[in-house]
């Protein structure tokens, strides 16, 4: 395609929620033959850790099951199955390399293909997109 | 409608139908038609998008109560 639509995502959050969230945006806009780009930073940055297994916000943590059973019954699969699916479609992950100080994540923690940035790299990534999204 | 190839969502909801068939429609050659059936109520808006956005184009769309059929050839 001609002309090939940008989009920048920050996940600062890393409740199911806000990772499921990001991921169907992503998705989506990667299904619709858009270039995607996610930072992952503060409590998010552990969304792009080996295992990571989201869970609801606050007391509705307890239901997290729940939500995901839910999901699964339109088709919607977990967290993990979501992410896999992102990499496949080819969408850009990044982990904040601050965060990853302050939160102590290694390098090795990261899953495969994540790239470690700071806020600089991504800004100038996401200078050049069409679309920007926070989602925190 | 004349088809090559049926791709059935009915179930599933947003974004999975969009991202079946952008799966589906990878996989087939240029100027065959897809026939999608999805009942998510917001694939009456979604499918068109798509298309729009791909530059796929939507030949016809028919509901059949809360079942919407889709039928979309591939352009690019």
């Amino acid at each position: 395609m001609a002309n090939v639509k940008k989009v920048a995502i920050v996940v600062a959050e890393g409740t199911f929620d806000k990772a499921m969230m990001s991921l169907m945006i992503a998705n989506t806009a990667a299904s619709m033959g858009m270039e995607v780009h996610i930072f992952h930073t503060f409590f998010g940055l552990k969304l792009v850790t080996k295992n990571a297994n989201p869970k609801a916000p606050g007391m509705y943590r307890l239901f997290t099951g729940m939500f995901k059973k839910k999901m699964k019954a339109v088709g919607v699969e977990d967290y993990a199955a979501n992410k896999k699916m992102a990499i496949e479609l080819g969408v850009n992950m990044y982990a904040c390399g601050t965060s990853m100080g302050v939160m102590n994540v290694k390098a090795e923690d990261l899953d495969p293909g994540v790239k470690i940035l700071g806020a600089a790299a991504f800004l100038n990534i996401a200078a050049e997109t069409d679309m920007q999204y926070f989602i925190g | 409608m004349q088809k090559d190839a049926s791709l059935d969502a009915k179930g599933l909801m947003c974004p999975m139908p969009i991202v079946k068939l952008a799966k589906k429609i990878k996989e087939m050659q240029v100027g065959q038609v897809l026939e999608l059936i999805a009942d998510d109520p917001g694939a009456k808006e979604d499918v068109p998008a798509w298309c729009q956005r791909t530059q796929n184009e939507l030949v016809e769309t028919k509901q059949e109560g809360s079942v919407f059929y889709f039928y979309i050839k591939k352009k690019v």
